[in-house]
């Protein structure tokens, strides 16, 4: 597996990380590389715009079903999508049931044993929200993704998720060799969104390697369920995605160990940018009417 | 009052004297027992061939399933490696299990540690135990090698091993260059046979490919030696010294990997070894440069011998030889890959078991058999029986697959006795019971779990597999080799002579057959 | 060579020092709380207890599954027990603890048989709930004379978040009623056996007792019927127990769990006294049954002669004239008997020093067995006692005594070498460690396959086998004459 590349592409949910890592993907592809997409989030809906599908049959449904993955074949779950991208969902339970991050696992240790990942020049791990488990830390074990980009954007929580993946990240950047890549935002039209970024960026010692303008276009293409490189390859957005590939094209052993920071240095981060009010600290904890005493 | 100081009873006689016996009749009406007609009519109902089609329909229940799970295998392939101590990280009661079982089996001490992780570690991960537990194996019980697998505690919340031994070793736990070979053994993967494969891969993957990152990897430079990998065996301490004996006939150079044979037959001399025998580290390690490496379990080692093939060895997979032909075909590829010649000693030896069948065959010939066990004891076995002109009716494993079903086929479809005959792929022994029930056939071959379908079916039972807990010591003897085939030739014959003698010794009656020369 | 006691205390000191000498400092630290030199003044033991196991000791402690489906639920026989989860914790223990029973196995009984839901790795990842639904009515269907099932919750079962109560509720009401008990006996819970046993109890209380209702009652009460507690008929131990109660006058209406039924576990709310042998794992429901239904408990000890008789005493106390009659009487008859077990045994094995290391109540129970036959027990410790064991245990061992919480292997194997007792008494993990090192060996969980062990009956074995274990001629030729002087 010399010369494959592993990237993973973690983010909060709703945060757009699909939708960034499809488009980001098959620029790639139409770059020349060949990319192996493995979706990890029970949701299965890392493939869609590629494969133009609303949700492909997962390698966890496929073996519930068959019995167990041993009694999976590759091309059973494997499919092909735009520009000869292979896609595969890990898939999982429904919510509040059984084991996502095992499945995740699962999922990852039946496609090495079968050899999916021959002759990929890139492999694409697509990972929800937070690394709630061991089993969503799977692919940044050693061995498996070299850098995670990290998609958010200049609202609270999705920042306040990428500062827990970091630590995820750290946690394994010692003893593996994962790194960060840096991190996407994807434009939500936020206050200052560029600059908190850009800052936040700073703190975990990585960089904004793009910020991804918010378009309709994207809106368009995903009705169609298509990537916009697909469905308008010649927009200024599909150009966005091309710059954001050839960046992470040439961003090959740039990463670095992320410096996690804490929450109070998170809120600081906010007011420094005027995004938060400092808290008034003799107001925590009081109800209305406490406070109208006062 | 029938106990007595002179000749004290034990529980087999004393609970039949008359007053436990109206004890146990008058503690029914406290139990809400089945009334006894209720209760024949459902024992002789669970014989049926109405019975086995409803339990043959089971989707989701297993019955006396014939496997364990996957960490047992993985500590039955450590502790065949020199001063190994194996580390298994999770719970700490499925350590307890394991070596209760073996020391069940084997009667000897066996050693294993566990990294003891409770519910904190269930929330936040074993990081913690590992460390400590690395730390204070190593201190306490100087091994030379560490081999760690996990316990589905530690695999369903997704211990990373690779990570966590690297963070240990940062730590100080152990010197960065000690050697802790990791394997992941999820106990709802396959069953112990799986675990075995994955540690023994692990373990070699640790020596050849540059001890997970701290040296460089090893570069083959092929050499005539073999290597030989026995797989997880119930009787590892005879077949692996018989081998030994058959390579040092024929002047092989070898290397056993996994050698369990003095781990778990040590002496009684005033001195407890904990750690005995095995295969030396350095030899683990140089087996690299082996031209080839023959497994006698092929179900047992199906990644290692794909890692190993993948280094350049040519590679030879047995299931579980047994008998004249299968021993043959052992012994042939031995001296193919090795160049040596089969010496004329083994050709007599061979020649005395050929004998020794036709001598006896009179008694087994056509005789049916069930048997179940682990894969490939199942098709080394019925090999045999089918040499033997005995018939394998039925032929059971648990954790068989399909492949292995369509092996076990193509056997019984290459013989004349195997006409007739079944295979069973996961299959439990209470799908077993029905099979005696409605199909019943001479003599069941089985592990000690086999005694209940003895007991409910009155198919006398002839013990070979793993676990046998309740007979003593016939793991020293092996079931490989001319000298194994005649061992188990014996003891089906044995089995066959007792069964002949009780059921004609009654006088008067039946004893005209209760024959002195048989 | 006989030490003073001052010396003895001296040396088993030294002897603790030298054990923790080989821990890293942190681990040297925890451990040296679980060692000590009994002092004969104090109330308990001096050792902590009840404390998570060090991590790569070598504990040999087990798990709450083993402590609730090896213990406390498995021997019901006529329940159904699913080891519910992968295949492993179900087979080691399947059949391995020889609690006796009779009945037909398979048809109107199940101790000895392994149930298995045998989780795959899709059973983790979708959950296994739909899978046990389906394995009640498999049971149903084939087994259908049991009375009731017990789902014994493996470590994932909890982790997956599985909603194993929800499933037996369901159950239950789609069979009528039908006993069905969830255990959450996950293996990774507590620190050892002990907690097990609690959640067992614990889930007698709710789903038998609570959840069961009102069952029409089997038989008429009589003032003279008690319960037996905490006795798992190893190798017959209740039965050999059983038949000196009834004897005495009393009618045992129930049996827990050895030879056990689901019927035994409701009955028991009727008994006039519930008589606790195995104070720590049934203490919990003894307790609640006291608070609930008004039910007395007394602990008793049923080995060797001496304890026999002072426990058949306590027990009659509770009773009337004609059960304290009918315990001398008692105690009369088998008087002969012990007598010449004693005469036979006694010269053989008089002075010998015993080491126990045990679980939850032979630690000290067998204590007074040993010394009917003129045995000392020198050493003595719990693999899970909690702190009133060891306070229990003070009124059985002597001062001076070597005590060891939890002991690792490695320490066990210090003490004895050091030591050097005449007869270890352990479990199967430990036996032909010492066996190895000429050191007379007897498994104080399993009989060695023999027992019972419990009452008169009980006695004569549980003498023979000592005398046979350490008078065995083996010990005479663990050394080559040739090697000898080495």
């Amino acid at each position: 597996m010399t010369g494959l590349r592993q990237i993973a592409f973690y983010g909060k949910g709703g945060i757009g990380k699909s939708t960034t890592s499809q488009n980001t993907l098959a620029a790639l592809a139409e770059m020349g590389q060949k990319i192996l997409i493995v979706g990890c989030d029970p949701k299965a809906d890392s493939t869609r715009l590629i494969l133009h599908a609303k949700a492909q049959d997962t390698i966890l449904s496929l073996a519930a079903a068959a019995g167990s993955v041993e009694d999976l074949e590759l091309e059973d779950v494997m499919k092909m999508g735009y520009r000869d991208i292979r896609c595969v969902e890990s898939g999982g339970p429904e919510p509040g049931v059984g084991c996502a991050g095992r499945g995740v696992i699962t999922s990852i240790n039946f496609l090495e044993e079968e050899g999916a990942y021959d002759g990929a020049d890139y492999v694409s791990y697509d990972v929800l929200g937070d690394v709630v488990c061991g089993g969503f830390a799977m692919p940044i074990r050693e061995n498996k993704a070299q850098e995670i980009y990290i998609v958010m954007s200049g609202e609270m929580m999705a920042m306040y998720a990428a500062n827990n993946i970091s630590k995820g990240i750290l946690k394994y950047a010692n003893s593996g060799g994962v790194r960060l890549g840096g991190l996407v935002c994807n434009e939500r039209q936020t206050d200052k969104e560029y600059e908190l970024a850009e800052s936040l960026a700073k703190k975990l010692n990585s960089k904004l390697i793009h910020f991804v303008p918010r378009d309709n276009v994207v809106q368009h293409a995903e009705l169609r369920r298509m990537t916009v490189l697909e469905y308008a390859p010649d927009s200024k957005q599909a150009d966005e995605y091309r710059t954001l590939a050839r960046k992470i094209h040439e961003n090959v052993g740039r990463g670095t160990i992320p410096t996690p920071i804490t929450m109070d240095e998170l809120e600081d981060l906010l007011m420094e940018h005027g995004i938060m009010k400092a808290v008034d600290e003799s107001i925590v904890g009081k109800t209305a009417a406490e406070c109208a005493v006062a | 009052m029938s106990q007595n100081a002179e000749k004290v009873l034990d529980h087999f006689s004393l609970f039949r004297s008359q007053e436990y016996v109206d004890m146990f009749e008058n503690k029914k009406a406290f139990e809400n027992a089945v009334p006894l007609t209720e209760l024949q009519t459902a024992v002789d109902w669970t014989k049926t061939r109405e019975y086995r089609e409803l339990n043959f329909a089971r989707e989701a229940l297993v019955v006396n399933p014939a496997k364990a799970c996957q960490p047992l295998g993985a500590v039955f392939a450590a502790v065949g490696f020199e001063k190994t101590l194996p580390f298994v990280h999770g719970s700490q009661g499925c350590v307890a299990y394991y070596r209760s079982h073996f020391s069940r089996h084997f009667k000897e001490p066996t050693s294993c540690v566990s990294s003891s992780m409770t519910e904190d570690a269930a929330v936040f991960g074993g990081l913690n135990n590992m460390i400590d537990g690395l730390a204070n194996a190593y201190n306490l019980y100087k091994p030379e090698m560490i081999a760690v697998s996990t316990t589905c505690m530690a695999e369903v919340i997704g211990d990373d091993l690779n990570a966590f031994i690297k963070t240990a070793k940062e730590k100080g736990s152990v010197p960065a260059k000690f050697d802790v070979p990791f394997t992941h053994t999820p106990a709802f993967v396959g069953s112990h046979v799986t675990g075995y494969d994955n540690t023994m891969k692990s373990i070699l993957e640790h020596f050849w490919d540059g001890k997970a990152g701290t040296e460089p990897p090893l570069v083959r430079e092929p050499r005539d030696s073999i290597n030989f990998i026995g797989g997880f065996d119930g009787y590892a301490v005879g077949n692996i010294r018989e081998v030994k004996r058959l390579f040092g006939l024929m002047g092989v150079d070898y290397t056993i990997l996994g050698d369990t044979s003095d781990v778990w037959d040590t002496p009684t001399d005033g001195r407890f070894r904990m750690y005995d025998g095995g295969t030396p580290l350095a030899a683990a390690a140089a087996a690299v440069h082996a031209r080839a490496t023959i497994s006698m379990q092929e179900f047992c080692t199906q990644k290692t011998l794909a890692y190993v093939a993948k280094k350049g060895h040519e590679v030879a997979a047995f299931n579980h030889p047994m008998g004249v032909a299968g021993t043959d075909r052992f012994l042939m590829e031995v001296a193919r890959l090795t160049g040596r010649a089969i010496p004329e000693d083994l050709t007599r030896e061979r020649g005395r078991l050929v004998d020794a069948i036709a001598d006896s065959s009179a008694h087994i010939h056509g005789k049916k058999f069930a048997l179940y066990g682990d894969p490939d004891l199942t098709l080394g076995l019925a090999g045999f029986l089918l040499e033997l002109g005995a018939e394998p009716v039925h032929i059971l494993a648990t954790n068989g697959t399909p492949e292995w079903a369509a092996r076990v086929q193509a056997l019984l479809d290459s013989s004349p006795f195997g006409k007739g005959c079944h295979v069973y792929p996961g299959r439990d022994l209470w799908h077993m019971r029905s099979l005696l029930f409605t199909e019943p056939v001479d003599f069941l071959i089985g592990n000690t779990y086999g005694k209940f379908l003895e007991r409910d079916t009155r198919t006398p039972l002839i013990r070979i597999g793993f676990p046998i807990f309740d007979r003593h010591h016939h793991h020293r003897y092996p079931l490989w080799g001319y000298q194994g085939a005649m061992n188990t030739l014996v003891k089906i014959l044995d089995k066959i002579f007792d069964v002949i003698d009780a059921d004609t010794i009654v006088p008067g009656k039946t004893d005209y057959s209760f024959d002195i020369i048989r | 060579m006989d030490l003073t006691l001052d010396e003895v205390k001296a040396r088993n000191a030294e002897v603790i020092s030298e054990a923790l000498s080989v821990y890293p400092d942190k681990t040297a630290k925890k451990r040296a709380k679980h060692l000590n030199v009994y002092e004969g003044d104090k109330p308990d033991c001096g050792v902590k207890s009840n404390i998570k196991s060090v991590p790569g000791v070598m504990t040999i402690r087990g798990c709450a599954y083993a402590g609730s489906k090896g213990v406390v639920w498995g021997p019901i026989k006529d329940m159904v027990h699913i080891s519910h989860g992968p295949v492993g914790c179900g087979q080691y223990s399947w059949a391995a603890r020889r609690n006796y029973y009779i009945g037909v196995t398979g048809v109107d009984t199940f101790v000895t048989m392994q149930f298995t839901s045998d989780f795959q790795e899709k059973d983790i990842v979708f959950g296994g709930d739909k899978k046990l639904d389906k394995i009640v009515d498999e049971i149903q269907k084939l087994f259908p004379l049991n009375h009731g099932i017990t789902i014994q919750s493996e470590c994932p079962i909890g982790l997956i978040g599985d909603d194993i109560e929800a499933v037996a509720k369901k159950k239950s009401k789609e069979y009528d009623g039908k006993t069905i008990v969830p255990v959450r006996c996950e293996g990774f819970r507590g620190v050892s056996q002990s907690l097990g046993h609690h959640i067992a109890n614990d889930a007698v209380r709710d789903w038998v007792f609570e959840k069961g209702g009102d069952k029409p009652p089997l038989f008429e009460s009589t003032p003279y019927d008690v319960a037996i507690i905490g006795d798992y008929n190893i190798g017959g131990d209740a039965w050999s127990s059983r038949i000196l109660l009834e004897e005495m006058g009393l009618r045992v209406v129930a049996q827990w769990s050895g030879d056990g039924s689901l019927a035994e576990l409701e009955n028991t709310p009727k008994a006039k006294l519930n008589i606790l042998h195995c104070y720590r794992s049934m203490n919990y429901i003894s307790r609640y049954m006291e608070e609930k239904f008004g039910i007395p408990w007394v602990e008793y000890n049923f080995f060797g002669p001496s304890k026999v008789a002072e426990s058949l005493r306590t027990i009659a106390s509770h009773f009337d004239d004609r059960i304290k009659e009918g315990a001398e009487r008692v105690i009369a008859k088998y008087q002969p008997l012990m007598d010449a077990v004693i005469a036979k045994y006694k010269p053989r094995l008089e002075g010998k020093k015993v080491m126990l290391y045990v679980g939850g109540l032979r630690p000290r129970h067998v204590i007074g067995a040993y010394e009917d036959l003129g045995m000392e027990v020198i050493g003595t410790g719990y693999e899970f006692g909690h702190n009133d064991d060891y306070q229990r245990t003070t009124h059985y061992v002597k001062d001076g005594t070597l005590i060891y919480d939890d002991v690792t292997g490695y320490e066990f194997e210090k003490f004895v070498d050091r030591l050097q007792p005449d007869l270890v008494g352990s479990g199967i993990k430990e036996k032909y460690v010492f066996q190895k090192m000429g050191v007379p060996f007897r498994q104080m969980h399993s009989w060695d396959y023999s027992g019972p062990y419990h009452g008169y009956d009980g006695f004569a074995i549980f003498a023979r086998d000592m005398d046979m274990a350490i008078n065995n001629p083996v010990w005479g030729l663990t050394r080559a004459p040739w090697s000898a002087g080495q």
